[in-house]
């Protein structure tokens, strides 16, 4: 194997695991990084080796990602049950009222230059219903924009704000309890 | 006009923001609801704090530093 194509190799396990992310579905993701493999490989002159590689492959891989969706619409955008239960419920009282309050994340900015932040984050991503994390991957790591979301989905401009509606109060949720609550735990422990 | 949104509406409305423009009159009230709600407020910086996140996460994601990948 050709130097390229070993260091191209090495990058599969971590582009496997951002396909999935956004596919939710491990066939669709592998063949989505065998396809990005592949493209990279008849086209190594292309890595004009002014980005790093592992950008350049993500950049393909972004395109091969979206291809999937194009080719499984309909089983993309089955709405499951899991997808269907609302957050809000559970947020607010009867009378509108937040039932808790939102709590003070501090200066939360000092996550981002963390490691271990982006891995909750994912981690995060990946426990959504599959629905909302795909429309919502699209949204954010993809840059869609929404007509285009609507359009390779299939659905209409309401039902994508409904999803990323509860996408995000979950993802909300999800950061509340596995980085700032294990965070000020950990302070307090110490 | 109604003249107060509740909690859970502004909520609904600061969510539909991130995705399009208000209408001026939902706008108008949310800004309203916004300035006097404590808890709102909060929400409101937890949701800018993770439109920040979310695109650090992005650029992380495409070039993040791999030690056995040499620059």
């Amino acid at each position: 194997m050709s130097d390229f194509a070993q260091q191209i190799e090495q990058l599969r396990p971590q582009l496997l695991r951002f396909a999935r992310t956004q596919l939710r579905n491990d066939a669709w993701a592998e063949d989505a990084v065998s396809e990005t493999l592949v493209a990279a490989l008849e086209r190594p002159q292309s890595f004009g080796g002014h980005s790093q590689l592992k950008t350049w492959l993500v950049g393909i891989l972004k395109h091969k990602v979206v291809d999937q969706l194009r080719r499984h619409t309909r089983e993309a955008t089955i709405l499951v049950g899991d997808d269907g239960e609302d957050l809000d419920d559970a947020l607010f009282a009867a009378d509108g009222h937040w039932r808790d309050a939102p709590q003070d994340w501090g200066d939360p900015d000092a996550a981002c230059s963390r490691k271990q932040f982006f891995e909750v984050l994912q981690v995060c991503c990946e426990s959504l219903p599959p629905v909302q994390a795909r429309v919502f991957m699209m949204r954010e790591w993809l840059e869609l924009e929404s007509d285009e979301i609507c359009t390779e989905l299939a659905i209409t401009a309401s039902n994508l704000w409904v999803l990323l509606h509860r996408a995000r109060l979950r993802l909300r949720d999800c950061l509340q309890v596995r980085w700032f609550n294990a965070r000020s735990s950990l302070v307090e422990g110490a | 006009m109604k003249n107060t949104l509740t909690c859970r509406e502004a909520t609904r409305l600061l969510l539909e923001d991130e995705e399009h423009e208000l209408p001026a009159a939902d706008r108008l009230q949310l800004q309203v609801h916004v300035k006097i709600c404590f808890a709102c407020q909060r929400f409101v910086s937890q949701l800018n704090f993770m439109r920040r996140a979310t695109r650090a996460w992005r650029k992380h994601g495409e070039s993040d530093d791999d030690p056995s990948q040499p620059d």
